[in-house]
């Protein structure tokens, strides 16, 4: 009895055993089978997948040797898990599309681009029959694309230059993409305005150009309400306040732009007795040359432009005035927060409270702010390595302007008087410019040195000139450059005169 | 975060030093990741004279003082080496060669004897072995990769290339060369200089700590020149006086101060992030290159190299290398120092008979790479110098690109250049080319 189990046992065994070697056998066979040419012709019925085949150089070559379709189109089989996977997936997508899709619709010529080509060929594909990318007859352009994808294979690929070589349809000859850097070009003349939208200056001269954003006047409330978190007590009260139509830079003065000015302006130096700047000479003479770095050796570029000081900003706009035929100045306090809250009435222009962006909360200090939002919108403290950022990197605010809130603050052109709002006559304030002298001047914006708290729209700040003259060594202190601020630069706005635009363009 | 990261990077840089430092005398180590540090103990056998083996043929391409005796230092290499071959892009140049070979009873069949812009091709379909390759260096970067596709092993002069289309072009050929088998040596001596192995070998494997910094230099009196004579075109006119055209001979930085270049990459083990540097032209009276560089190459992580090279007469004038490390600095050549300037080890130099030391090393380094050469080729050991030679070259074109430009100049601004100096043709006759000093930065208003 105990045998006979025994007995059944080894032929369950036996039967066993054999079943599974006819299945890996049969396997084996199906996927060779699966995997021959004839196979793959017997779907891939597109009329030119077999004949630009024939005529490509993996079948028409000096060698004699012909690829297979899944030589390319599958992984290699050594990676058995991945090519097991791929192969299952193009069998069923293939299938599935061959029954339900008419031929004749589908696009075949949107196939054969690299982007597309990735679906369906696969790199190591390439590699495992070519190990040598370097043969003795590849000739310059061949060595030059190789050593550039073997510096970054992410970015290059085989097939960016060698497309046709699995399908050839007579197209070019191989190629790598050229990079052609053109030469810079001058502009001889500045942008010709005719109405009152959005256009992009130009500086004569050079190859600097800046975009300009039309702001469409209106009213709004200037100030911060009492409750509103980390609130100063100049930003208030309140006050409804009316501006005018005007045109604002999208972006702070970069060091392009600046340097535009101080290369066409820029004086030998302090000559003896400098006289006072007389703003009725036709010539306007700028800065002088400045000690050390000013840009703190960030880079220059697109930054903005930063360590001018006030005067030097505001002769910059008389020099882009007079360049470009317009009316270019600083903005005023109310215009700069007209523009910065862009329609908004909150503590900053997005979503949040400054008390979410803060860190001194319980939960802040615990966990971290959730600073997705501010991220996008501002360069500050938290994203910035204590540096300024390029122009561009930030979103807009609803006005199309950017930076408004963060990477440097920004000189208005009104003086500064914490008390200014409060002074102001009853009612609605029409186009108001501060009071009417001074010694220092509003600054509004945050930078890259602050924290959320100081990002908000309704932040008032000031020019502190003795502060930041602190290591000029100089007697008299530069009036130019400051030597110990390098968070403050400005934005240009330009004045819209409506009806000297209908008398220019009635003259045309 | 970041900070995680450097200090994972730095223990997987050291763990692979110390690693290296385990294989020594075995292994190659070669450095895939140009960021990384690599250990080169590819040290080659230096022996006093060449095995003997296969008889190996050589054409000699670049006739000049230094291609000729390159051609001698060769024959003096082993047994059964033969020239048999000149090529050159004068007529003449052949010729003095030739009766010059003749006196050191070298007889080069005078039908293997060829000159113009392709000799070299017609040199290349003589039956050979191995090609010298010493014309000036704009040419090496096109001879050098017809040499390989004509399956010839190669020994040439450094520097590699003149600009960075012809680095890479040269590191792409050697490329081909490794597949191949073939092998390249490439004239960078101090590689195959004992004392200098001997002092590389002592600090890599910690003699003067962690690698601090660098210096280089080869600051010499003006070179040779010539006036043009009466009856040269403009083409003959600028190669026979090559060294002092840039697009010939990629100016001194890379033409001598290579030497020192490629000496403080080998024992920082990496090539340089960025350059920054000047320089300028004062005392020179023909060509367009500078007299003098002074370049801050930037290794990272704070590792600074200070690479000067001058040719003006009447100046502190020497050249040598310094590398400084956290116990203790080293000149390189021959001797350790401890951080107090202290003897802690020096290079035992073979003694004269009064049992003093000569201060020489046993075989001259100009022979000794082509003991190596032949030797690599007959044990069947291929060995290819060409890449970390245009690696060092390129260091070099860095350095003066940042001089020419007044900007910093990074690796990839190299690997991405597409910067060829020179004609598109080579033809005898006059050549539309102007030749500016460069000027770096722009010019400030009055």
């Amino acid at each position: 009895m105990a045998e006979k189990i025994k007995r059944k046992h080894y032929l369950i065994f036996i039967v066993g055993g054999l079943s599974v070697i006819l299945f890996l056998a049969l396997s084996k066979k199906t996927i060779e089978y699966t995997s021959t040419d004839e196979f793959c012709a017997a779907c891939h019925v597109h009329p030119h997948a077999e004949a630009t085949f024939m005529l490509s150089a993996h079948n028409s070559n000096r060698t004699g040797v012909s690829a297979k379709c899944v030589d390319c189109h599958l992984p290699p089989e050594e990676q058995t898990a991945y090519f097991l996977t791929r192969k299952a997936y193009h069998g069923f997508h293939d299938l599935y599309v061959f029954m339900t899709k008419d031929m004749d619709e589908i696009d075949w010529e949107a196939k054969r681009t690299v982007e597309a080509s990735k679906r369906f060929v696969y790199e190591d594909g390439c590699k495992k029959c070519h190990t040598n990318l370097f043969p003795a007859g590849l000739d310059e352009l061949g060595a030059e694309s190789h050593l550039k994808y073997l510096r970054d294979p992410e970015n290059n690929s085989c097939v960016k230059c060698h497309l046709e070589v699995g399908h050839y349809r007579g197209e070019k000859k191989l190629a790598m993409e050229e990079t052609k850097v053109s030469p810079e070009e001058l502009f001889d003349s500045p942008a010709v305005v005719a109405g009152f939208e959005d256009y992009a200056e130009q500086i004569p001269g050079t190859s600097v150009s800046f975009k300009m954003k039309a702001v469409d006047g209106g009213q709004f409330k200037m100030g911060s309400p009492a409750d509103e978190p980390y609130r100063n007590s100049d930003e208030g009260p309140v006050r409804e306040v009316e501006v005018n139509s005007f045109w604002m830079a999208e972006v702070e003065v970069t060091w392009n732009e600046y340097l535009a000015f101080f290369n066409a302006t820029s004086s030998q130096g302090r000559k003896e007795a400098e006289a006072e700047q007389d703003e009725d000479v036709d010539g306007i003479s700028g800065a002088t040359p400045p000690w050390g770095a000013p840009d703190q050796g960030w880079g220059m570029g697109t930054r903005p432009a930063i360590t001018m000081t006030h005067h030097a900003a505001q002769t910059y706009c008389r020099w882009l005035s007079s360049v470009t035929g317009k009316e270019y100045r600083l903005p005023t306090e109310a215009e700069w927060e007209y523009a910065a809250r862009g329609g908004t009435s909150g503590a900053y222009f997005f979503d949040g409270s400054p008390k979410d962006f803060e860190k001194d909360g319980i939960w802040n200090k615990l966990f971290g702010p959730d600073t997705a939002v501010i991220n996008t919108y501002v360069v500050y403290q938290e994203n910035s390595p204590y540096r300024t950022q390029p122009a561009l990197v930030v979103e807009s605010n609803p006005f199309g302007l950017k930076n408004m809130l963060g990477n440097v603050a920004e000189f208005c052109l009104d003086y500064y008087d914490p008390q200014v709002y409060g002074k102001y006559p009853k009612g609605v304030v029409r186009n108001p410019r501060g009071p009417r002298n001074g010694m220092e001047h509003v600054v509004r914006g945050g930078s890259f040195k602050n924290t959320a708290k100081d990002l908000r729209v309704a932040r008032r700040d000031f020019t502190r000139t003795q502060q930041w003259l602190e290591t000029d060594p100089q007697i008299p202190k530069s009036i130019w450059w400051y030597s110990d601020c390098n968070h403050v630069g400005f934005r240009v706005i330009c004045e819209y005169h409506p009806e000297e635009l209908k008398s220019e363009t009635t003259k045309k | 975060m970041e900070k995680n990261q450097l200090s994972r990077r730095n223990f997987l840089e050291r763990s692979a030093l110390i690693g290296a430092a385990g294989l020594a005398g075995i292994s190659a180590l070669n450095s895939c990741s140009k960021k990384s540090k690599s250990v080169d103990y590819a040290f080659p056998p230096l022996l006093d004279k060449a095995p003997d083996g296969v008889k190996i043929r050589a054409g000699l391409v670049g006739c000049g003082n230094r291609g000729t005796g390159a051609a001698l230092n060769f024959l003096a290499a082993g047994n059964d080496l033969e020239l048999v071959a000149l090529a050159d892009v004068f007529e003449d140049k052949v010729w003095d060669c030739h009766s010059k070979l003749e006196k050191q009873k070298v007889e080069v069949p005078k039908g293997n004897c060829f000159w113009g812009f392709d000799a070299y091709k017609k040199l290349l379909d003589v039956d050979l072995d191995l090609v010298i390759l010493a014309t000036p260096p704009h040419f090496r970067a096109e001879q050098f990769d017809a040499a390989i596709q004509a399956k010839k092993n190669v020994f040439m002069e450094k520097p590699a290339t003149v600009d960075p289309v012809g680095a890479r072009r040269i590191i792409a050929t050697s490329k081909k060369a490794e597949s191949m088998g073939l092998t390249v040596i490439t004239g960078t001596q101090r590689r195959h200089q004992r004392d200098y192995l001997e002092t590389y070998r002592q600090v890599a494997s910690g003699a003067i700590g962690e690698i601090t910094s660098a210096k280089a230099w080869w600051l010499q009196s003006h070179v040779w020149f010539r006036t043009r004579e009466e009856g040269w075109s403009d083409m003959e006119y600028m190669i026979r006086n090559w060294n002092n055209f840039c697009w010939l001979c990629g100016d001194h930085i890379l033409d001598t101060h290579v030497h020192n270049i490629d000496v403080v990459n080998w024992f920082i083990g990496k090539h340089p992030e960025n350059a920054i540097g000047f320089g300028g032209r004062v005392r020179r009276l023909t060509g367009d290159q500078y007299d003098f560089f002074s370049i801050d190459f930037d290794y990272g992580n704070g590792v600074c190299s200070h690479s000067m090279s001058r040719q003006i007469d009447g100046c502190a004038n020497t050249l040598g290398e310094m590398v400084m490390g956290t116990d203790g600095y080293t000149n390189c050549k021959n001797t350790i120092f401890n951080p107090d300037g202290t003897v802690k080890w020096q290079y035992g130099y073979p003694k004269n008979k009064d049992g003093k030391s000569t201060g020489i090393v046993e075989v001259s380094p100009y022979v000794q790479e082509h003991i190596d050469l032949v030797t690599a080729i007959r044990t069947n050991k291929p060995v290819v110098e060409a890449e970390r030679t245009a690696i060092s070259t390129l260091t070099a074109i860095m350095g003066r690109t940042a001089a020419y430009t007044g900007q910093k100049v990074t690796w990839e601004d190299m690997m991405n250049s597409t910067e060829r100096l020179g004609p598109e043709v080579y033809e005898m006759g006059p050549v539309d080319m102007e030749f500016p000093v460069p000027l770096p930065g722009t010019q400030h208003k009055a």
